[in-house]
């Protein structure tokens, strides 16, 4: 009897635990706190009193500044709504959110820098160049080129540093730049 | 049932708190320093494997703080003319502290961490014993001498 109840107890322990794992997961999977924005999605600020949402912010965020810091925008899809992979070209058009500084970060499926034989990982304020577009692409571009290696998936963050006010009040209705497929 | 509810709840609340041991335990384990003691990694590249989607655009130095002996005293020349800032971690991954370069009065980096209530600006009074620091340098340019440049500014910050 006295090891059923032991069993018993350790078996809903458990399974507690294994629930709140996965509900977390599937949380960060379907990217539940997030706005979402065209092909975009941010997370606000988190009530850092609900420990749930402390808990997601660390698996998807961790040592991420507050949004008046820095904005994080996360795209893994294309304007038509299909998932970002290398087997495709994309010309990224449309103007950057104000702030301080800005920058699109090319992500891998699991979240890692793309390896990639010019190692460039990323297009800036500071490095663009203007007037011409930005190429998201497997093979080798000769401006604003954003390598996308042989990732089946992956994901393009766009950064935000100081903000404006006006960028961070309105994440909703903001006017974000936007990832079309092009003809490769 | 009610075992499995409390549980639930508090793997929910520790969460944070383990994602925070298992990076505090790779980044002890695989670059071999210490607490109290600061570490300046190089521009991120497809090697960084610590912390997913890191910023290639950014010099870190990090430290993992105690507190429990002793304040620590971080002191730097800091770079002009780019952004940088100085951010605090609780052990369950919060954010209690940031400031940048422009809201800082001097480029001269000279702030006590302490457990103490202070209302000097020189002073830092964290809410925790132990938690995690992070510095963060701008590098806009990939120019070598910018990159080195920005480096050497990196490398001389350091505890006192």
């Amino acid at each position: 009897m006295k090891n059923k109840i032991v069993i018993s107890v350790i078996l809903s322990i458990i399974i507690g635990g294994y629930t709140a794992i996965s509900n977390i997961n599937s949380s960060t999977q379907n990217n539940e706190f997030s706005i979402k924005n065209g092909n975009w999605k941010v997370n606000p600020n988190m009530d850092l009193k609900d420990s749930y949402q402390r808990a997601y912010i660390s698996r998807i965020g961790v040592f991420a500044l507050d949004d008046k810091e820095a904005l994080y925008f996360l795209s893994s899809k294309d304007s038509d709504g299909n998932p970002l992979t290398s087997d495709f070209d994309y010309q990224i058009s449309g103007t950057p959110p104000k702030g301080r500084y800005w920058s699109y970060t090319l992500y891998g499926e699991d979240y890692f820098l793309v390896k990639n034989d010019a190692n460039i990982y990323t297009i800036n304020k500071e490095n663009l160049t203007k007037d011409k577009p930005i190429l998201v692409s497997s093979s080798k571009k000769d401006i604003n080129w954003l390598p996308s290696g042989n990732e089946t998936k992956f994901h393009i963050t766009l950064r935000v540093y100081n903000p404006d006010e006006s960028v961070y009040k309105n994440l909703e209705s903001l006017e974000l730049p936007i990832i079309k497929k092009i003809e490769k | 049932m009610v075992m499995s509810i409390c549980s639930y709840n508090l793997t929910i609340h520790y969460i944070p708190n383990i994602v925070y041991a298992v990076f505090h335990y790779k980044i002890e384990k695989n670059q071999n320093i210490k607490d109290n003691e600061i570490k300046h990694f190089d521009i991120p590249s497809d090697q960084s494997r610590n912390v997913v989607m890191p910023n290639p655009d950014f010099l870190y130095s990090t430290i993992f703080y105690d507190l429990s002996e002793k304040d620590l005293n971080i002191n730097a020349n800091m770079p002009d003319s780019t952004y940088w800032s100085v951010s605090f971690y609780k052990p369950n991954t919060i954010n209690w502290y940031v400031k940048n370069d422009r809201e800082f009065d001097t480029n001269k980096l000279d702030l006590t961490l302490t457990l103490n209530d202070s209302k000097s600006e020189d002073f830092i009074t964290s809410p925790v014993k132990k938690g995690f620091m992070i510095i963060r340098i701008l590098v806009e340019k990939k120019d070598k001498e910018s990159i080195n440049y920005y480096k050497s500014l990196q490398k001389n910050i350091i505890l006192k």
